[in-house]
């Protein structure tokens, strides 16, 4: 599904991803952790297309494409799928009306006809029923004036809506109490599929007793020092990340 | 003087016997204040020689049978609803076949037929010091309308006052509306002003004036979509009293120089007014906003928001007052201006003031000028929607937040679809 090889990336002067290496088959779902500053959501950001950020090395292969070679909008229609940390306000935009136009932009781009209003509504109540989002979520403008949690949500909404082939979530998990974070999990989970990989992007563990990853990878200093099973996690969650970088690690 | 107009030189003073005097010293008045150039502050943005040069027809013929039909057809395209709720006028002339003489719940008469009222109660609230384009309006300006609205009357449904221009070249349509609305009456109006006829150069020079008594409601819509070719001025003065408030919105699309001076006096304790304006900029437009809002009583309350987008090549002008005045103590008054830019060659003049002479005040006020929000922008690609989709989406939000304040859903749909479709065409490559 994704390979990322030897990825350097850079924003201004400042290198921030220095040889990263990661590899997600197709199915599987991956937990990317690490200290503050270590590059995650900078992986997470060059993965979506954000053209502040410097790629001065290295590729990365999706479903077989370069996937540096894609503006922003591409790589959505081709089903990769960002989650943002810090989700942005657009007021003035309905949130309905924005959602309608994401997926028929993305329908478009597969060829397939657009959805009428009718088939929206019906899809986007279904979806918003499995992780329990107030009805007026539609009718109000793009997460403005909506809680840190409900934010978050709104992006686990349009992933669930989407369908994406590759999704990551840029720590979806913080700011979130342990019922929402359930019930975001739940919907997260009802995603897997063979058909689908997932990058995770946390600082807690607790997100990863409810959405079980395949693989846990450390972020230290811009590349991958250590990865494991899903018990790295606990381990991590006990020792912190010390006893990796002191270890010389990768 | 009137040498150094040459747009009145030689024009004979119109209308009937009753009305001559007065047009004659307001002509009188508009050569001794001289035509507006830009060495005067108000004026400094914003030419206006170039339409004193021009040639206009200050008293152009009444409209042709076959301008009345395209007039008549144009206000059935616009689908306002029954003859009751409609006033039409063609350039600027009020013209009874396009409309009721009666609509619902309103007196309607011609001003010239009330001519000694009209100046004993109107007539000198706009000295031609400040406001030369009404002076211009008063004495060449013909067949306007008084509508009163009797005291305790709910007007349910928006009265739709059509300001049709037929685009004949040269013509200047000057129309008047007096809105005298008695005690606690509550009204809406929506003001067009569109062109049946092909692209000419003409000039609608309109004057509104509101007067409002204790507890009347009034809300006035402007939706201005001229015609390229066409030049706009416009005053709207409005006098409330005591705890009466009223909601203005000025919606501009189109014309080619648009100049629109807003002056709201709120009179009496309690009165209140809520004042916003959407422009939109394209290339070769220019447009100009000049309003002054004047707390003149105390526990008054004023609201203003204004939005400019200006495409490439474009040029928007914001100059907004408020004034609190000697004495009047707990008023709150809040103004913005926000300004997009979508090219390089758009340019915009904002400028906000506050003169208060008072202690007892809550007044705020900013302004803006940026482009689309990269932030954003990349929000809406990573959801898959192209560059210009997202940009689209965008601009349409910053203007949809002025149009969404028009209470009136009938009202707020129609202007945000001729908002719709007009930033197609201006955020265009």
């Amino acid at each position: 599904m994704l390979t990322i090889e030897n990825l350097h990336a850079r924003i201004g002067q400042r290198e921030i991803l220095k040889g990263l290496n990661l590899h997600v088959p197709a199915g599987e779902v991956h937990a990317l952790m690490g200290p503050n500053g270590s590059g995650k959501s900078t992986l997470a950001q060059v993965l979506a297309g954000r053209e502040d950020y410097e790629v001065t090395e290295g590729r990365i292969v999706y479903q077989g494409q370069d996937l540096l070679a894609l503006a922003p909008e591409e790589r959505a229609r081709a089903g990769v799928f960002l989650a943002f940390q810090y989700p942005i306000e657009i007021p003035g935009v309905n949130n309905a009306y924005l959602l309608k136009a994401a997926l028929n932009a993305q329908r478009q781009a597969r060829g397939e006809p657009p959805v009428d209003a009718f088939e929206f509504m019906k899809l986007i109540k279904s979806k918003m029923e499995l992780i329990n989002v107030p009805k007026d979520f539609l009718n109000r403008s793009m997460n403005q004036g909506f809680s840190g949690g409900e934010k978050k949500r709104n992006e686990v909404l349009q992933m669930l809506l989407l369908e994406p082939r590759l999704a990551i979530l840029d720590e979806t998990d913080s700011g979130l109490d342990v019922d929402a974070l359930k019930i975001v999990a739940q919907g997260v989970n009802s995603l897997r599929s063979p058909e689908r990989s997932m990058l995770l992007v946390t600082h807690y563990e607790r997100l990863l007793e409810l959405i079980v990853p395949d693989r846990v990878h450390v972020l230290a200093g811009g590349r991958i020092v250590k990865s494991g099973p899903r018990e790295l996690a606990r381990e991590l969650d006990e020792h912190g990340y010390d006893w990796i970088q002191a270890g010389g690690s990768a | 003087m009137s040498a150094a107009l040459p747009l009145t030189a030689g024009v004979a003073i119109p209308g009937p016997e009753a009305t001559r005097a007065a047009r004659a010293g307001a002509l009188a008045d508009l050569a001794a204040a001289g035509w507006p150039t830009r060495r005067r502050e108000r004026w400094r943005y914003t030419d206006l020689e170039p339409l004193a040069a021009a040639g206009f027809d200050l008293t152009p013929p009444p409209a042709d049978a076959a301008t009345m039909r395209s007039a008549s057809n144009l206000l059935e395209d616009l689908d306002l609803g029954d003859a009751a709720s409609r006033l039409g006028f063609v350039d600027g002339a009020h013209a009874a076949e396009l409309g009721s003489s009666a609509a619902a719940g309103l007196e309607i008469s011609d001003i010239e037929a009330r001519w000694p009222e009209y100046a004993a109660s109107f007539a000198s609230a706009l000295p031609a010091a400040d406001y030369p384009l009404a002076t211009l309006n008063t004495a060449f300006g013909r067949r306007g309308l008084w509508i009163r609205v009797p005291a305790g009357t709910d007007v349910a449904s928006p009265v739709h006052l059509v300001m049709i221009g037929s685009a004949r070249a040269r013509v200047a349509a000057q129309p008047r509306i007096v809105i005298d609305v008695e005690r606690d009456a509550r009204v809406t109006f929506v003001q067009h002003f569109i062109e049946c006829g092909a692209e000419a150069e003409s000039w609608t020079n309109a004057v509104t004036q509101i007067k409002q008594a204790a507890g009347s409601r009034v809300e006035l819509y402007r939706l201005q979509r001229h015609a390229r070719g066409v030049a706009h001025t416009s005053v709207l003065a409005a006098d409330l009293a005591d705890g009466a408030e009223l909601t203005a919105g000025y919606i501009d699309l189109g014309g080619r120089l648009v100049r629109n001076d807003v002056s709201i006096v709120l009179g009496g304790p309690g009165a209140r007014t809520e004042l916003f304006g959407l422009l939109l900029a394209g290339a070769g437009q220019h447009v100009d906003d000049h309003t002054i809002i004047r707390h003149a009583a105390g526990s008054t309350v004023s609201r203003e928001v204004f939005r400019g987008i200006i495409g490439e090549r474009g040029r928007g002008v914001f100059n907004g007052k408020v004034v609190v005045e000697h004495g009047c103590q707990r008023i709150d008054a809040s103004q913005s201006n926000d300004n997009l830019l979508l090219g390089e060659h758009a340019e915009i003049d904002t400028k906000p003031e506050l003169e208060i002479y008072a202690d007892d005040v809550k007044c705020s006020h900013g302004s803006t000028v940026g482009e689309l929000d990269p932030e954003q922008l990349f929000y809406l690609r990573a959801r898959g929607l192209d560059p210009a989709g997202a940009r689209r989406i965008l601009t349409e939000a910053f203007a949809a937040t002025v149009v969404e304040r028009i209470a009136d859903s009938g009202v707020r749909a129609r202007a945000l679809s001729a908002v719709r479709a007009r930033l197609g065409a201006l955020t265009e490559p």
